[in-house]
């Protein structure tokens, strides 16, 4: 513990480290973009087969949003952990809980999309003879996209940041550098690991806040006509 | 770096763990890192509420701050807490604080403020204009009307709130035993660790059951919390 505080006074970040170790950092962000992207597409899957279950049968809606609720109130430490003697320090006991925890809010907000598509339209696509799955994939899917989109960002944010926490089984990714960094009471790391993590998460905001606009053309149009 | 260690041997099963009393007693017993992790689970949300409370209300109240709405919602899921105590870590060791408590109860608190903060904001902005405007003809003053008419209405709201932050504070806190510290966390560490897989899943046990504890006990606090006249009002328009 002296040899700790001795070390205390290394200093926040030495840049140095950037080029010597850039390896490492690489590695350590295409780790955390790869988690990410399991959790959040498995995610997006079990929450799509969900809410079309809930849109289907009025009455699962209560017992899924209560499931994915109770899911999303876990610890995210016991959740790793509890997976570990079963899948033990893989890949599979860091993207189950990850994907897990994206089910509560993705859910809500398919759902909510859905639901916003009026009466009228859904109607209108009838009338006009559509199959139930063209009216679904062509009316309903585009209409309901705001909403998904605005879910689909919290949930990767969020997703960002508890796979830094996936780190303490092992798992690597920007997490992995701040447990490296404080094993050693080198900060450079952990600084570089929290930071970029935090960098990561605002750049795929903005990513798929650009990609929901450019899939829902006419919502910008309508902002602007107002 | 060197954590005191539990001794626990390698194999032993979780229930076996949990229900050997050795296990709960002493320096580094489980009642002992309940302690810890409650203490300051409860100041977190102790001083989220009271800064939160009356700043939500206040603005509120005057009809200020519609924007801050929208980005306490956006913050409010996207806060990286393992990253933010990870910063905080270096910074407070250089400083000479140690590891504890300074990082990570900022990085809780960061964690608990926008549920408070929005809970009690949106409900006292959805008390009833009638009501409010009543009151005021009644002859209530402004801090009257504040502290008996909204407040009074948004409790359960609030009360919500506070539940949803502690029960947050309460899951994210054991983090803390990857960071330095120790607290009800610290099983799944010195399991994961120490290849102990018993050890583990009775952390994890701990964890979990503390987070719905937390639920449990907060539910029936809102239940019994109420004040008086909203609790009436509760009972005579539900048949």
């Amino acid at each position: 513990m002296t040899r700790l505080f001795a070390q205390a006074q290394n200093p926040i970040v030495r840049w140095e480290y950037f080029i010597d170790e850039w390896d490492q950092i690489q590695r350590a962000l295409i780790e955390h973009l790869q988690l990410t992207m399991y959790a959040v597409i498995i995610g997006l899957v079990v929450s799509a087969g969900l809410s079309a279950i809930a849109l289907r049968y009025r009455w699962a809606l209560t017992p899924i949003n209560g499931f994915t609720a109770f899911l999303y109130t876990i610890p995210s430490v016991a959740l790793f952990g509890i997976l570990v003697p079963y899948f033990g320090l893989s890949r599979l006991s860091a993207v189950l809980p990850l994907a897990a925890y994206t089910l509560l809010i993705l859910v809500t907000n398919i759902v909510a999309g859905f639901n916003s598509v009026s009466s009228e339209v859904r109607e209108a696509a009838i009338g006009m003879g559509m199959t139930p799955a063209r009216r679904v994939l062509h009316v309903e899917l585009p209409l309901a996209m705001p909403y998904i989109v605005t879910g689909l960002r919290i949930a990767v944010v969020s997703t960002v940041g508890l796979v830094t926490v996936a780190a303490i089984i092992g798992q690597g990714g920007l997490g992995g550098l701040i447990l490296d960094g404080l094993r050693r009471a080198f900060w450079t790391p952990m600084t570089i690991g929290a930071v970029l993590s935090i960098l990561l998460a605002l750049a795929l905001d903005g990513l798929i806040l650009v990609a929901g606009r450019w899939l829902t053309p006419w919502e910008q149009r309508r902002k602007t006509a107002m | 770096m060197v954590f005191a260690q539990a001794p626990v041997p390698r194999d032993i099963g979780a229930f076996e763990w949990l229900a050997d009393p050795d296990s709960w007693t002493g320096t580094n017993g489980i009642l002992a890192s309940l302690a810890d992790t409650v203490v300051l689970c409860a100041i977190v949300v102790v001083v989220a509420t009271i800064t939160m409370v009356p700043l939500a209300a206040w603005l509120a109240h005057t009809r200020r701050g519609e924007v801050s709405v929208s980005w306490t919602v956006t913050l409010s899921r996207a806060i990286p807490t393992f990253a933010v105590a990870g910063l905080l870590v270096p910074i407070s060791l250089r400083r000479g604080w140690g590891f504890e408590p300074w990082p990570i109860f900022i990085a809780l608190l960061l964690l608990a403020l926008p549920p408070i903060f929005l809970n009690t904001y949106t409900a006292i902005r959805q008390v009833d204009p009638g009501v409010v405007d009543a009151a005021r003809a009644t002859g209530y003053t402004e801090t009257d009307v504040l502290f008996r008419v909204e407040l009074a209405l948004a409790t359960s709201v609030i009360l919500a709130g506070a539940r949803v932050a502690a029960v947050t504070v309460v899951a994210t806190e054991p983090i803390r035993a990857f960071l330095g510290g120790d607290g009800l966390g610290r099983y799944v560490r010195d399991g994961l660790g120490q290849n102990n897989d018993g050890l583990v899943i009775a952390g994890a046990i701990l964890v979990a059951g503390l987070a719905g504890l937390t639920a449990l006990t907060f539910r029936s606090i809102e239940r019994f919390a109420l004040p008086d006249g909203v609790r009436r009002l509760a009972t005579n328009t539900t048949p």
